[in-house]
């Protein structure tokens, strides 16, 4: 993929929730990002400051897009949905930094509303991590790892 | 190799020994409130440069001094990328700082700290 200098800001953010929805903070360099977003190294630091910028951004954008506006559904439906930017921000993240701690304890909290009872949502979240290892690895992203242009360095 | 400190409200820069000379600036002072962010990068290393003034650049050795790319101005203080800390700047006369320092995550993990807001 080319590398542009100008570019749509959301869908890099969109890219980038992309690639830290499948690994860990750690595991995600700044190289595999500007692979998988697509533009020069320079603007990704000019528009997002750092990693972390661009991780806050991603996970922002997650949580506005594909998590609040799914919280009633996943109570009436009893499971989540494609959160899993969200549950491995509050595994991997949280206890490192208090930013990302406080987006996500109040998502949970919002997710207690929607389910009405604190304890539903922990069946619901329990849920979610039960059946995590049987989901395997997503089709589509296993035919993304190893397509031409994508290999890890 | 530099070192890097918070020190009341500014980001310090120094630069340890011979990278002094290199660099030809032995200690950076930036207020926190125009850094933006740290980050462990070894990757930049293989990134275009640019033109140096002032400064040395033995490629695959040392890249260090000032640096000018594409309208940005960049000071760099490399030998070992795999040790290599961006440090975003904003209002300030480098665009960012691309330094070599002992412990990248723990440089990252101070940054962080001293510039929540």
């Amino acid at each position: 993929m080319g590398r542009r200098r100008s570019f749509d800001e959301d869908e890099v953010v969109e890219a980038a929730a992309e690639l830290f929805a499948r690994r860990s903070y750690e595991g995600v360099s700044i190289d595999d990002l500007v692979k998988a977003v697509g533009v020069h190294r320079n603007s990704l630091y000019g528009v997002f400051g750092s990693k972390r910028g661009l991780y806050l951004a991603a996970l922002r954008r997650h949580v506005e897009r594909e998590v609040r506006p799914h919280l009633a559904r996943a109570a009436r439906e009893g499971q989540v949905p494609n959160w899993d930017l969200l549950l491995l921000a509050a595994v991997d993240r949280a206890p490192e930094d208090p930013d990302v701690a406080e987006l996500v304890s109040s998502v949970f909290a919002e997710l207690d509303v929607a389910t009405g009872d604190p304890v539903a949502t922990e069946v619901l979240l329990g849920r979610w991590l039960r059946g995590r290892p049987d989901r395997g690895v997503p089709a589509e992203l296993d035919a993304l790892e190893t397509a031409p242009g994508k290999e890890e360095v | 190799m530099a070192v890097v400190s918070v020190q009341g409200q500014d980001l310090v820069v120094e630069m340890e020994g011979l990278d002094k000379l290199w660099a030809l600036k032995s200690r950076l002072t930036i207020p926190l409130e125009n850094v933006r962010g740290a980050t462990v990068d070894p990757g930049i290393v293989g990134e275009p440069k640019g033109i140096r003034a002032p400064g040395t650049h033995l490629p695959k050795v040392i890249t260090a001094g000032t640096f000018h790319h594409e309208g940005e101005k960049v000071f760099w203080a490399v030998r070992d990328a795999q040790k290599a800390v961006v440090v975003e700047l904003a209002d300030e006369n480098y665009t960012r700082l691309v330094v070599e320092v002992d412990d990248p995550r723990a440089v990252v993990a101070m940054v962080e700290k001293a510039t929540r807001r």
